[in-house]
């Protein structure tokens, strides 16, 4: 197995190389800004603790995981970082128009990040052929691993134009994925509406969970219309849950499971299940799983007659 | 702020009766936005409309709520009243307090209540409602027809002796279609090329019909009343301006036996040849599978040498012709049921049991039609294709794929039981002494003169009809001996056959469905394309501007195909009437501004009315990408609203504003 | 006294099949609780599911959203778009805990008058015996 050092070497090599031939002008990764200077810490510093609902108000701690850097000249190159606290999906990036302005990008993705690109071009937002794919071998995130890790079938991308990283050895932990969801799912609606409610009592409707979102890439997202007011801005109950029900249903058949909504929200409420849920229906009821084949037609614009129906009288 | 005026009908007794119109018109009269609120006894009337007029003017309203009945029905006429009388006919709307309220509520209190909520909601509604203008959409007054069978064939005539070009596309060497192969019709046994090939000369002579035969509508783009069709001219490898028809080519030609194509096999044909000796245009083609000299590239060219006005030219190709047209014409028609082989469309083969395809004399509805016909490969003698000997006694089998579910075709082909007591007649006129066996499972014969037609067969011409299946064919001392059920007799029948005739099902033309998509218009599981509305509208489809007519929507007789052909005609004239097209202006936009260019519209669109178009500066500079609504084609469903995640696009009468206006105004 | 709870019933309905069922059930005045209140769209596909929460968060106790038959659209495909995301909808809904019992989709036809009239009387009695929909209700209390 490559060492995560070796990795990270590999990664600036290729870095410098793609800018030095003016393949591409910004290559996306994952880096410190100078704060995390030599490569054993950034191996496995403490993790940053985030709020729990036992203890929503607990302060923050820890050393901040390798965040996104934007490199454009081969000498900075020495910013980016390889580690299993890589956990941003670097996709969200390519669509936004400063990133656009900077010239043709290479972006570095995992496995699970790499499916954004899929879907990102079905839906006509980059064009494959203009964009050079990092992929690199993960083993997962997180200490310990995050949930969307067990059962990883993508530890190899499949897509990258280029990949570092051999692939070997097991996948990472064996924790059934939808563990949580089946505990909500085995409580009664009553329950789970009072879990929803409780969990999104402390949304203050800062949009993170959008921001952060590679399929999110709305420039003017719904909640910003207010002709009409679709859903309120207010971190009300009512307004919050509108706006929960929305992105998830803008997100059905689409997610991906990066689980960066889950990861950037700062109160900590576990807003994946939403879209696991979606995700794991989309399966059952049409065999779609987003990002995964690029051949595969989208579940929205296309109709079957063998859609179910057994709901509507 | 709006002044809108509020006008409840009492509609007689019939919405008073159960709802407090005068209650209900004060209460609506509080609300904002409203100028007036009256009550009257009959809105839809004159004075009623007069009273709305009135109003608009000394009240200078913007908009109306008429609360009355549904607006199914007087929707249009109450739009009428306001622009007449200046107010902007979109900003009026209706609230149903009849079919909804007093005609399904007995008690008065919550009728009333119900009334008021509702009329509450058309006034939120007309508060947020757009003026809308009627879209114009420029008209190119030419037709294009697709396939030149006897529908194709009126179609074309029609519109073209009404003045307007037509272009006219068949796939074959020559138009006709299928009757041209016929040999006499029902139910007047008229000789059905005596009264086609007129009308195929009228359309080869017409000037303003373009004829372009041997050829396929390779694209279509554009909408209604501006379609671009990109046609294939396949190559002939004759140029049928310089040929002057004399024969001296398919007189000459060595390659003599090729299974004629408008014999269905029965007869013969050299490789290159006239399709038929009235062909329109008479003039021949080659068929460059078996014509050595275009297989090999050298050799024979004998037809080459002997053309005395040098048209034989083997190094055609097939050419690509643009035509502009505001109207589409769909006629192409049928073919068989492929009798005991796989269906295109991979359903159960059916009917082996029944020998086509082993035994040469168990034939087909239309290659009986050939031995009919006078000019047929025999001569109009109706002889055995094995030993060309004269039967005795033919069976005629009806139902052949059609009524049968295991077979993949529960339909009722419509024309096989007319054409079957018409096979016994002519076959009795034609062999003195022959007898006509058909085995039915009922007769339908409903149109003019057909009941009487299939009477004479059987009490003039003594044609023994079994009602009961076949289940099997075989070969016996040379004699075909069929076993069939009479269930009236309650007995089965065997009978030793000389030749046997299958009614076989009609499908539709091959390639149908991939013109269908091009053009898109629906179709149904058979393939037959599919009509507006089949009582209604039976030669309009979803594509605007795009009609069918002929067995391609469903099988059909010729007296049938005739009138569908001219109703389609007259739908193309209806458009041509007006150098412009006026449509409903509730019709989607979109927001180019905020359009993520994701295209989940241009997607779900059933009308491919959505395309990806670019904004661009007035200097031309590129912005960004977006989706782009064709008013013209938009039939105002909504369904992109609904899928679009950033509420770029919106529907015109139906905005997000005015619905979650009516919604929010439900508390 | 108290009086008997009334629900509030709002219908999503699609303007060719079931506006003129409903119409249909009026010219042939058979009789249905008062509670329903129509919003008419031109086609099932045009109803977004926002609009579902809309009516809870406005009040409604049960949401009725009625279109064509499958295969019968007027605009040959709106309600297949609109039953995949019903289909899905539906399982975002569950997961939440929001009430689906008090979400019914159907399919009437112009000429199913009858069966409007069954489906709101129905729809009717089931949501008076569950209730006012509290849950929801109370999220609006405390949007205020």
């Amino acid at each position: 197995m490559t060492e995560p050092g070796a990795m990270t070497q590999r990664l600036r090599e290729t870095c410098r190389r793609l800018l030095e031939e003016g393949k591409v002008q910004v290559v996306i990764g994952w880096g410190g800004a100078g704060r995390l200077a030599s490569p054993t810490q950034a191996e496995s510093p403490a993790p940053l603790s985030f709020p729990t609902q036992a203890e929503p108000h607990a302060p923050l701690s820890g050393t901040p995981a390798p965040r996104p850097v934007f490199i454009t000249r081969a000498e900075d190159a020495e910013k980016l970082e390889w580690n299993d606290r890589c956990f941003a999906n670097l996709t969200v990036y390519l669509t936004r128009k400063e990133v656009k302005a900077l010239g043709k990008a290479a972006v570095v993705v995992k496995g699970c990040d790499e499916r954004s690109l899929v879907v990102l071009e079905k839906e006509s937002q980059i064009e494959r052929g203009s964009l050079h794919a990092i992929g690199m071998v993960c083993e997962g995130v997180g200490t310990p691993r995050e949930a969307k890790c067990a059962g990883c079938e993508v530890r190899v991308p499949r897509f990258a134009d280029e990949t570092i990283g051999e692939a070997e050895g097991a996948a990472a932990s064996a924790t059934a994925v939808a563990s949580r969801l089946d505990g909500l799912m085995a409580k009664s609606p009553a329950e789970r509406w009072a879990f929803w409610t409780a969990e999104f009592a402390r949304c203050v409707k800062c949009y993170a969970c959008r921001q952060v979102c590679p399929l999110c890439y709305c420039e003017r997202c719904i909640a910003d219309k207010n002709r009409p007011v679709a859903i309120e801005t207010s971190a009300s109950a009512r307004g919050n849950f509108a706006w929960h029900i929305t992105r998830a249903f803008h997100l059905a058949a689409r997610c991906i499971g990066c689980g960066e909504c889950s990861r950037a929200c700062p109160a900590g409420i576990p807003l994946g299940l939403l879209n696991q849920s979606l995700a794991q229906a989309t399966e059952e009821d049409f065999g779609y799983r987003p990002g995964m084949d690029p051949k595969a037609e989208p579940v929205f614009g296309n109709w079957s007659p063998a859609d179910k129906e057994d709901f509507i009288r | 702020m709006a002044r809108i005026g509020v006008f409840t009908c009492w509609c007689g007794e019939n919405i008073a009766r159960t709802v407090d119109v005068e209650k209900v018109a004060a209460a609506v009269g509080e609300l904002p936005g409203v100028r007036c609120s009256l009550n009257y006894k009959y809105m839809c009337s004159e004075p009623g409309q007069a009273l709305i007029a009135e109003k608009i003017a000394s009240e200078g309203l913007d908009a109306v709520v008429v609360a009355s009945c549904s607006p199914h029905m007087h929707l249009r006429t109450f739009r009428k009243t306001a622009a007449s009388a200046g107010v902007n006919p979109y900003r009026v709307e209706m609230a149903n307090i009849r079919e909804h309220c007093s005609w399904v509520h007995h008690d008065r209190d919550t009728a009333t209540q119900k009334a008021t909520d509702l009329i509450r909601m058309s006034v939120a509604k007309v508060l947020w409602d757009e003026p809308l203008e009627p879209i114009r959409v420029p008209v190119t007054r030419r037709a294009l027809v697709v396939g030149g069978g006897v529908a194709g064939i009126q179609a074309a005539l029609d519109i073209a002796d009404a003045g307007y070009e037509v272009v006219l596309v068949e796939r074959e060497p020559s138009i006709g279609g299928k009757m041209a192969g016929l040999s006499e019709t029902f139910p007047t046994l008229d000789c059905s090329q005596c009264i086609l090939t007129p009308r195929m000369v009228e359309v080869g002579q017409h000037p303003r019909i373009k004829l372009y035969t041997y050829s396929e509508v390779e694209q279509v783009e554009g909408y209604i009343g501006n379609f671009t069709i990109t046609i294939r001219k396949k190559a002939r490898y004759v140029d049928i301006k310089s040929c002057t028809g004399c024969g001296d080519c398919w007189n000459c030609c060595p390659i003599k036996r090729n299974p004629s194509e408008f014999d269905y096999g029965l007869g013969m044909r050299p490789a290159i040849y006239m399709p038929f000796p009235q062909a329109v245009p008479a003039r021949p083609v080659i068929d460059k599978e078996t014509c050595t000299r275009i297989k090999k590239g050298k050799g024979c060219g004998l037809c080459e040498k002997k053309c005395l006005t040098k048209s034989i030219h083997f190094d055609d190709q097939d050419a690509l012709v643009t035509e502009q047209v505001g109207a589409v014409v769909v006629s192409t028609g049928f073919k068989l049921y492929s009798i005991g082989k796989e269906q295109e469309d991979g359903k159960t083969s059916g009917y082996g049991e029944y020998g086509y395809g082993k035994y040469k004399d168990v034939v087909t509805s239309l290659q009986f039609e050939r031995l009919l016909s006078a000019s047929g490969p025999t001569g109009g003698r109706v002889v055995r294709p094995s030993d060309g000997k004269e039967p005795k006694n033919v069976v005629f089998i009806s139902c052949v794929g059609s009524r049968d579910d295991a077979k993949g075709l529960p339909y009722c082909s419509k024309i096989c039981c007319m054409y079957t007591a018409k096979h016994a007649m002519l076959y009795k006129h034609k062999v003195h002494d022959g007898q006509a066996h058909v085995f039915y499972m009922d007769i339908r014969a409903g149109g003019k003169n057909y009941e009487e037609f299939v009477r004479r067969a059987i009490e003039q011409d003594g044609a023994r009809y079994y009602r009961g299946r076949v289940s099997r064919i075989y070969e016996e001392n040379g004699k075909l001996i069929v076993r069939g059920a009479d269930t009236l007799a309650g007995a089965p029948v065997t009978v030793e056959a000389d030749l046997v005739v299958l009614a076989a099902a009609m499908v539709p033309a091959p390639g149908v469905r991939d013109l269908a998509r091009k053009l898109n218009v629906g179709y149904d599981e058979y393939g037959f394309l599919l009509e507006s509305h089949p009582k209604l509208r039976p030669v309009e489809t979803s594509a605007a501007g795009v009609f069918i007519c002929g067995a391609c929507q469903a099988p059909k007789d010729i007296p049938e195909s005739v009138a569908q052909a001219s109703a389609a005609a007259s739908k193309a004239l209806i458009m041509f009437g007006h150098a412009e097209l006026t449509r409903e202006p509730e019709v989607a936009r979109i927001d180019e501004k905020n359009c993520a260019a994701c295209f989940a519209c241009i997607r779900t669109c059933p009308y491919h009315a959505i395309d990806r178009a670019d904004v661009l500066t007035p200097r031309g500079v590129f912005v960004k990408r977006t989706a782009r609504v064709n008013p013209g084609l938009c039939m105002g469903c909504g369904t992109c609203v609904a899928v679009c995640p950033s509420k770029s696009a919106d529907l015109a009468g139906f905005t997000e504003q005015e619905i979650y206006a009516e919604v929010e105004a439900l508390v | 006294m108290t009086a008997q709870f009334e629900p509030k019933i709002v219908a999503y309905v699609c303007n060719w099949c079931t506006y003129l069922g409903a119409d249909l059930a009026g010219t042939n005045r058979l009789e249905y609780p008062p509670n329903v209140r129509i919003l008419r769209l031109p086609c099932t596909g045009r109803i977004d599911f926002n609009l579902i929460v809309k009516a809870f968060e406005m009040g409604a106790d049960a949401v009725l959203v009625s279109g064509c038959h499958p295969g019968d659209c007027h605009y040959t495909a709106g309600n297949y778009h609109a039953r995949r995301r019903w289909m899905l909808f539906r399982r975002l809904l569950d997961t939440l805990g929001i009430e689906t019992e008090r979400v019914h989709f159907a399919w009437i036809s112009a000429a199913e008058g009858k069966k409007w009239q069954q489906v709101i009387g129905e729809i009717t009695e089931k949501t008076r015996q569950m209730g006012p929909y509290a849950a929801y209700q109370e999220l609006s209390e405390a949007a205020k």
